[in-house]
């Protein structure tokens, strides 16, 4: 391959070099802001880590010092930190990141374990069952699967307020608790098991209930993998639906709903929290793509096989 | 394996417990289908109708008295100006981003192909924007583009008064005059309030809408080029093909075809739901010119509480979308097949 280094050669990859620069240059700027101090970030100074000089944090001044008299010098000095240690530890103190992050892993979790428990039995009935009305069950299926969901947000989310579930986790996890791609795809997985396996089993004597969920679901790890990594990305990063879903109880927050709230208030100094914020929201699953590369883009692109 | 289970099924006994079985099987799929059926209704298709039934209504959420209003909203969105540019707005952001993320996916696609193992650190890279929450990284994009301290301005005035001011004045261009252009004027002024300003908001949420997609069309296009025979490139060379525009114009262009369909569409609907970045950084503005749809629908809808409107718009994002998917099918079932 280095025998075959050329000019073309060169040009592609000065081209595709460029492009790295475009896509990489935000995922830099997060990180980078997220360790500079605010002097650092309105001046654009101080590289890419920052001087790291401590500076004196303002709210941990005046929340110990409620009378709003003159700061003791002891205090200033009790309250002097890195900017790095001021922004991710404000990014946890300004708000509770913590909770809005364990929300929305309770929520992408139980998302995808609903959409399992619901889809497998109905992709394996649709693949391996044969019962009346079953193509129409399938018609169905198909038909639904044109109807983004994100696009009827706002009757949901009117059947929801009707029925007083808006600010609760039940409204963030109800709307996708039905994945028609899930059952699509599971079908179309199944139908490549061959019925002998089922017809041994049932000789056996296994229920079909167990069928489905000692048979057929191990049968199915690597696509349910797939379909996980699918699923958990999608609501992981989702903004609309939680924006809609939660419009003011801020227990149950979102993490991009918990970011979001930085941006309210344009005072300068929020601007290194809000960065740290976004670099710990983002991080979990940059970190996993990386790991798991193959896998996670063959999960993501999994929308492209039908 | 196979002949063994064969050869028990042929045994009477077990043949009829199989039967049994079967039967059993046949009430135990409607069960099994039950709740996926049940929820497909409630949740996918009953919504429709309910927004379809508001859209001709000045329904609001706690108002107990609604009045029907017959096609009135529809009138408002189709007739009055700032709904005009609504629809305008979602339509430019569509037809910008579709072709250029596309063009750029299918672009990346082919020249990492064609670099050899190298190409794989530019793919993890170029699909990094896919993985990474969209608001956080609209966020990043807000801050790097402000007008003052924004990294980018920053950096487009450390050319100024240098020869990188020179050449992307493109005075050295014949009959062209440097001190109108582009970077000139902005380097004797201030280079633009990229969000605040009108004329850049638009094209700043676009390119935000393409840096985040194209990974993906790239990684749908590199999936195709796998499915391209080598010997088609082999046969049109006997052929005289043998120059690269005519080698993609006639051999991978059209293998492609099934690829460019399917990356048409989802590109597509995923660009008519573009919220996240309007949300987070215009509000719609300035002057409605990032007044998408999916935007509209939510400060109409749930902040202004007006849902009969905001189901109007509903059922107008409805009838884009499932033009689009038909146009797809339809397309799908016509055109594209080499195999």
């Amino acid at each position: 391959m280095i025998n075959n280094f050329s000019a073309t050669q060169a040009l592609r990859h000065t081209i595709l070099i460029i492009g790295a620069l475009i896509v990489i240059l935000p995922f830099y700027a997060m990180l980078s802001y997220s360790m500079k101090s605010p002097h650092e970030i309105e001046t654009n100074t101080g590289g890419f880590f920052g001087d790291q000089k401590p500076m004196v944090d303002e709210w941990c001044v005046k929340a110990n010092n409620p009378s709003g008299v003159r700061p003791s010098e002891e205090l200033k000095q009790s309250c002097t930190k890195t900017p790095v240690v001021f922004n991710y530890q404000s990014a946890f103190t300004k708000a509770p990141l913590v909770r809005y992050m364990l929300n929305g892993v309770f929520v992408t979790v139980s998302i995808f374990i609903i959409q399992v428990l619901i889809a497998l039995p109905c992709a394996y009935a649709l693949a391996k069952l044969k019962f009346w009305g079953r193509d129409a069950v399938f018609m169905l299926v198909l038909f639904c699967l044109l109807i983004p969901v994100h696009a009827i947000a706002l009757p949901l989310y009117i059947m929801l307020s009707k029925v007083g579930l808006i600010n609760s986790y039940a409204a963030l996890i109800i709307p996708w608790t039905i994945s028609v791609f899930g059952i699509f795809l599971m079908r179309q997985f199944f139908m490549t098991i061959p019925d002998d396996l089922i017809d041994a089993a049932r000789i056996d004597g296994m229920s079909e209930f167990s069928i489905v969920w000692k048979v057929m679901l191990p049968c199915a790890i690597p696509a349910l993998m797939a379909f996980a990594i699918f699923s958990v990305v999608a609501h992981w990063n989702d903004y609309f639906w939680p924006r809609i879903a939660v419009t003011s109880d801020r227990n149950y927050f979102t993490p991009p709903l918990g970011l979001r709230m930085f941006k309210g208030d344009s005072d300068g100094d929020v601007y290194g929290p809000m960065m740290a914020t976004a670099t710990i929201i983002v991080t979990p699953l940059i970190v996993a793509f990386l790991l798991a590369q193959r896998k996670f883009i063959e999960g993501i692109t999994l929308s492209g096989m039908k | 394996m196979k002949e063994e289970v064969a050869a028990t099924v042929s045994a009477p006994h077990v043949n009829s417990s199989l039967k049994r079985a079967e039967n059993r099987a046949k009430w135990v799929s409607y069960l099994f289908c039950f709740p996926a059926v049940t929820l497909m209704f409630i949740i996918l298709l009953v919504p429709i109708f309910v927004a379809a039934g508001l859209s001709f209504t000045d329904y609001s959420l706690g108002n107990p008295d609604m009045n029907w209003l017959g096609s009135k909203n529809y009138e408002v969105i189709f007739g009055r100006s700032s709904y005009q540019k609504m629809i305008w707005a979602t339509v430019t952001y569509v037809v910008v981003v579709v072709p250029v993320s596309i063009g750029l996916g299918l672009g990346a696609a082919m020249l990492i192909n064609s670099v050899g193992r190298l190409g794989e650190i530019y793919k993890t890279i170029y699909f990094l924007p896919v993985m990474a929450a969209l608001l956080a990284m609209a966020l990043v994009w807000d801050l790097a583009l402000h007008p003052t301290v924004g990294i980018i301005n920053d950096f487009l005035s450390l050319g100024c008064g240098s020869g990188v001011e020179t050449f992307f004045s493109f005075g050295w261009i014949p009959f062209v005059d440097g001190s109108q252009s582009w970077y000139a004027t902005s380097c004797a002024d201030e280079f633009p309030n990229w969000i605040g300003d009108r004329d850049y908001t638009m094209p700043v949420i676009c390119f935000i809408g393409i840096w985040q997609a194209f990974g993906f069309n790239m990684v749908l296009y590199l999936a195709g080029l796998t499915g391209v025979p080598r010997e088609l490139y082999h046969a049109a060379a006997i052929d005289g093909v043998t120059n690269g525009w005519d080698q993609f114009r006639l051999v991978t262009w059209p293998m492609l075809g099934p690829t460019t369909i399917f990356v048409v569409t989802i590109t597509s609907i995923n660009s008519f739901k573009v919220f996240d970045t309007v949300e987070a950084l215009t509000w719609g503005g300035p002057a409605k010119s990032t007044y998408v749809m999916m935007y509209a629908i939510f400060e109409k809808a749930v902040k202004e509480n007006l849902v009969g409107f905001g189901s109007a718009i509903t059922v107008v994002f409805l009838g884009f979308v499932l033009i689009i998917t038909f146009t797809q099918r339809y397309l799908v079932e016509k055109r594209v097949h080499y195999s």
